[in-house]
């Protein structure tokens, strides 16, 4: 806590951050022109544009007022995704690659209410933990529980929805958001820990099943309708084998990133990442590590790590425990996000769909995130210095 | 505020810091493992895309010769010059075919005549060129609906709005058939596999100039094929077989086993006789090449993975210069039948068939038949082993053999030549009274009634003249024919071609047709089971598996020169007939008797000069009259003759077949004519061979005719 001129104002570091994720992801997206049937940089400029009058609006905004519509917000998160889960309106509902996520408007284009509903629920999780702190002061065993049963409640109508698209990703990112707000909550360590564990061995279990008898957990998995997720899982696992279905952009995107080795192919110079398909969306890290190697991609990793720890440091500077939990929740869906879609693409984690922010192009994921953003800053903007703390 | 506040305000920076150090560790992961990938393996992954980029090509190798017995090329290959097309992998999209068809008719004329090219393009083709070149266009003309549909049903609908109008807006000049026609070529290519879009027809110039312009025709090749020629025309093609065209590739019927075969889909099969038996030895291996490339696709290097091999030759059991001539008397001898006064109408078929009866090797196989309404002779030598008749007395001795072994009759036991009669069947009897038998005689002169006794004795029936069989066993009919199939006689000769006829068996509904089995006149068999017959009785007992194919050999190294033995095919005998060695010279001396005995029924024919080739054997005589609706049209005979020669140590077995003869004394016997030229012609061979060596070269000689057939003048 140092000065007290260059708090309580604008985040500069962190615009500037953002101003240069957005570069290279612009950049990124034209050098794939050549690759691509319509004219993505330039959409994602104008996404860009759009965000950031969105930002300037959510920065003005005080985040506190956030509290009173919390409930609003959520509420239309779950009306667009209950008619997404009855295909409604028909004709402007859209089913794209197999996942009923998408609202389709004529001259507006294409929406993604999944996206929003991450923010929305960060916004709603953040205010009923506040609300709960407040009635009850104690962090005891029963209190806790009952907190954890509300944030539940809360947090598995979305879920439910976004799995049922089926959008893998979506709920991981919704799991990951939800986890690290249990985690500053206040809930106590005791409980986080067995929480934590019984986790760690479930999956423990069913990987191990899946190794011992594949069959009868594959055919459990698809039954439950998850027929898709077991063929990434399967592409991950034995990527060789599978091959040209659920390997098969596996080992594109390996090899597109391995080819960049140290220091890339230089601007524009694809051998690989033109043969994946749609490489502006989930796939655009391996277009950035083909060209510039190694250096480049530590380099996009080094900017998200700086944009995380900014967003800490926020969240450690606030003092409305309200702005700590939106930033938490923000940082858990950022972190995830990055480490989910860089990781699937070196096979750290099996392949699913999801975007890398602000650099991945699409409409609704680029402004979500820029919203998100508008949101901490604000929370910055407002926070008030205690000289004498 | 106060206390609580604080309490709240100290946990939550440190659980910050907590989620912070989890962040750390999630991205220090991730830096880690680009390394791994980017600079560890990255070398790799770069090596992997060049590797990945090329696709190895195949080029067809000659499929194996035929050779008869002496070295003499019966198959060989005429090497055809060929533009062919191999698409990538995944295929190529219509407009790159397009754009490459453009450049190789630059070159190449498809259809040098233009009827034939204005014949091979069809309205559609056209249609789907207008699409090419206005895709956008059509694309606008579907409906919001139409959009829908999946890209095949889309394409025909669009094809459907292209009108005649649209059509005429292009001015279709031959030079644009011509790139046409060759794109409907390419558009029928398999990825990765050659695809031949010319080989007929394409002039010296046309091949060179493709051939220098390869490196910019992507997949395009000028290459050798090869295309089957048979030296010496109709004689023995039945048996040689047929393959696929490669525009026909691989039998559908059987895909999946050629695929799993390492076929490709435009491979040529053979499809029947010893092309197809032999298949597996004949196709050889293809060469299959790994291209280099750099960056821009031009090719740097080639490396073979595979070394090709042509395929193996097979040396067959056949004397060539012995096949033409049997197959030129055979013929002779069917046309002079067909001349004699008693021909009513029916003669059509003369079979023969030669084979050495101590190895199974088959040494001619001859089948012609007078085509009535071609009024033509057709080389139809497979007919000797598809075609199934009843021989008549050529079985006596399988007759004879069997009476002896069930102990029915006994060496040198007479019988009363005798009408025989039951009642409900004609009366049955000798062609003459022969008086009183022995067994011996019995052969020597064809008795029936010798071999009826036989048959009703096995039966265990009492016979009374004109009175039903009483305790008939109706278990003789299959207790006779177990031993005519010891002799191979209605049972596979285990010949090596795809596929032979074992004849019909008789429906045993009436006790006296056993009679009728003991002399040839109710079973059928065919020729090549005639000659193991009466190879086994030449072979003391020894049936042997009769075939066509002596060696596999390497691909010859040098012209007219052959190749090493891969592996040569032994005699191989079936099965040892159970039955007496004593039994078996008894009726080897009937054969003899036969030829050379005072009454032999084949005795006067093989009168004088005939009798130095000591030939045994026995004729045969199937009445086969010939009924249309019901009534009897004519009355006709199979002729038989079956024989081995010398008779001390056999060396040549026949067996003659000549169905559907005009009956009477006028008969022209046309089986035995053929016997003694073939016998004859088969010493003569083997004296003038003993001379003056084996004469390699038959085609110089152009003696032959062109073909096997002739036409009737």
């Amino acid at each position: 806590m140092s000065s007290k001129n260059t708090n309580s104002n604008i985040d500069y570091t962190l615009i500037s951050i953002i101003i240069l994720l957005g570069i290279v992801s612009v950049f990124t997206i034209y050098t794939l022109q050549p690759h691509l049937d319509q004219n993505y940089y330039l959409k994602q400029v104008i996404w860009y544009i759009v965000g950031s009058m969105a930002v300037v609006v959510m920065m003005l905004f005080d985040f506190d007022r956030l509290r009173q519509v919390s409930w609003i917000l959520y509420g239309i998160g779950m009306i667009l995704l209950l008619m997404l889960f009855f295909h409604f309106p028909p004709g402007i509902a859209k089913e794209v690659n197999g996942a009923w996520g998408w609202f389709e408007f004529p001259v507006f284009g294409t929406m993604q209410p999944a996206e929003f509903m991450k923010v929305f629920l960060i916004i709603l999780l953040a205010h009923v933990i506040v609300a709960h702190n407040e009635k009850y002061k104690n962090h005891t065993l029963k209190f806790d529980i009952w907190l954890l049963t509300k944030i539940a409640l809360v947090t598995l109508p979305p879920l439910a929805l976004v799995a049922k698209q089926p959008d893998l990703g979506g709920v991981l990112v919704l799991c990951a958001i939800t986890v690290s707000l249990v985690l500053v909550s206040g809930i106590q360590w005791r409980i986080i820990l067995s929480l934590v564990g019984t986790a760690v061995i479930a999956v423990c279990l069913v990987v191990a099943a899946y190794i011992y008898a594949p069959e009868k957990v594959e055919s459990f998995v698809d039954a439950a309708g998850f027929e898709h997720v077991e063929s990434r899982f399967q592409g991950w696992l034995n990527t060789e084998e599978v091959g040209q279905s659920g390997g098969y952009q596996l080992i594109r995107a390996m090899l597109a990133i391995g080819s960049g080795q140290l220091s890339g192919k230089g601007i524009g110079d694809y051998q690989v990442v033109d043969t994946i398909p749609e490489p502006h969306t989930d796939m655009i890290f391996t277009a950035i590590a083909e060209q510039f190697g190694f250096i480049g991609s530590s380099f996009v990793i080094t900017l998200y790590f700086l944009l995380i720890y900014r967003l800490i440091h926020i969240g450690l500077q606030s003092n409305d425990p309200f702005g700590s939990y939106l930033v938490t929740g923000c940082i858990g869906m950022f972190t995830f996000q990055v480490f989910q879609n860089i990781g699937m693409t070196v096979k750290l984690l099996p392949i699913t769909g999801l975007p890398l922010p602000f650099i991945s192009y699409g409409g609704s994921s680029t402004l979500t995130y820029l919203i998100a953003i508008g949101m901490v800053l604000s929370i910055h903007f407002r926070t008030k210095e205690y000289m004498f703390d | 505020m106060g206390d609580k506040k604080k309490k709240k305000k100290s946990q939550l920076p440190f659980r910050l810091n907590i989620l912070f150090i989890f962040v750390f560790g999630l991205f220090s992961l991730l830096i880690l493992q680009l390394g791994v990938v980017q600079i560890l393996n990255g070398e790799e992954a770069q090596n992997e895309i060049n590797k990945t980029e090329n696709t190895p090509s195949t080029k067809p190798v000659p499929r194996g010769k035929m050779y008869d017995r002496f070295g003499r090329i019966v198959l060989d290959n005429e090497p055809v010059k060929a533009i062919t097309y191999t698409p990538p992998k995944n295929g190529e999209s219509a407009a790159k075919r397009l754009e490459l068809a453009e450049n190789l008719a630059q070159y190449v004329t498809m259809f040098k005549d233009r009827e034939e090219l204005l014949d091979n393009i069809k309205e559609r083709d056209k249609k789907e060129y207008w699409y090419l070149q206005n895709a956008k266009v059509v694309q606008e003309r579907l409906t919001k609906k139409e959009k829908e549909l999946d890209n095949s049903e889309q394409y025909k609908v669009m094809l459907d709005k292209i009108t005649d109008k649209d059509l005429q807006e292009i001015e279709w000049t031959d030079e644009l058939l011509n790139v046409i026609a060759i794109k409907k070529e390419f558009d029928q290519a398999f990825e990765l596999s050659p695809h031949v879009v010319l080989n007929e027809g394409i002039t010296e110039e046309e091949f060179a100039q493709v051939a220098e312009h390869l490196p910019e025709l992507q997949g395009i090749n000028a290459a050798i094929d090869w295309k089957r020629k048979p030296l010496y025309g109709g004689t023995f093609n039945s048996f040689i077989g047929g393959i696929t065209t490669s525009d026909k590739g691989i039998p559908l019927e059987n895909r999946d086993y050629y695929l799993t075969h390492g076929y490709s889909l435009n491979d040529r099969v053979g499809t029947s006789g010893l092309e197809q038996q032999y298949e597996s030895v004949l196709r050889g291996r293809k060469e299959k090449v790994q291209y280099t490339t750099d960056n821009s696709g031009n090719v740097v290097g080639s490396e073979i993975v595979v070394q090709g091999k042509s395929g193996n030759d097979l040396v067959l059991t056949l004397d060539m210069e012995l096949q033409q001539a049997v197959d030129k008397i055979v013929q002779e001898e069917l046309k002079t039948a067909m001349g004699k006064v008693n021909n009513n109408g029916y003669l059509e078929d003369a079979l023969v068939a030669m084979m050495n009866p101590q190895t199974g090797e088959i040494l001619a196989m001859s089948g012609v038949r007078y085509d009535r309404e071609d009024n033509e002779y057709k080389d139809q030598s497979y007919r000797v082993i598809y075609d199934a008749h009843q021989p008549g007395s050529a079985v006596k001795g399988a007759t004879l053999l069997a009476g002896f072994d069930s102990g029915v009759v006994h060496i040198g036991e007479t019988i009363r030549d005798t009408a025989i009669k039951i009642a409900g069947t004609p009366k049955k009897e000798s062609w003459t009274n022969l008086g009183n038998p022995s067994d011996l005689k019995a052969i020597e002169r064809s008795s029936n009634v010798y071999m009826f006794n036989i048959a009703l004795r096995m039966s265990g029936a009492s016979y009374q003249y004109n009175q039903p069989l009483r305790g008939f066993d109706w278990d003789s009919f299959q207790r006779m024919r177990n031993y005519f199939n010891q002799f191979g006689l209605g049972v596979e000769t285990g010949v090596d071609l795809p596929y032979e006829a074992t004849g019909v068996v008789g429906q045993d509904t009436v006790a006296g047709k056993i009679l009728d089995l003991a002399i040839g006149q109710y079973d059928t068999y065919t020729t090549l089971q005639l000659v193991q017959y009466v190879s086994t009785i030449a072979n003391d007992g020894y049936r042997i598996r009769p075939h066509l194919v002596n060696e596999i050999r390497q691909a010859e190294p040098q012209k007219g020169q052959l190749g090493p033995v891969v592996k040569s095919f032994n005699t191989e005998v079936l099965n040892k007939i159970g039955i007496d060695d004593k039994y078996i010279e008894r009726v080897k001396q009937g054969f003899i008797n036969v030829f050379h005995g005072s009454q032999g029924t084949a005795a006067g024919r093989w009168s004088g000069e005939y009798r130095k080739y000591k030939v045994a054997g026995k004729t045969g005589t199937a009445e086969n009259p010939q009924y249309e609706d019901g009534k009897m049209k004519a009355y006709t005979e199979n002729l038989s003759l079956v024989g081995y020669a010398p008779y001390d140590n056999p060396e040549v077995a026949f067996a003659i077949v000549v169905p559907k003869n005009g009956g009477g004394n006028t008969q022209y016997a046309v089986h035995h004519e053929i016997g003694k030229k073939i016998i004859a012609k088969y010493f003569e061979l083997k004296d003038e061979r003993a001379k003056n060596g084996v004469d390699t070269d038959l085609l110089s000689d152009s003696k032959q005719e062109e073909d096997g057939q002739t036409k009737e003048e």
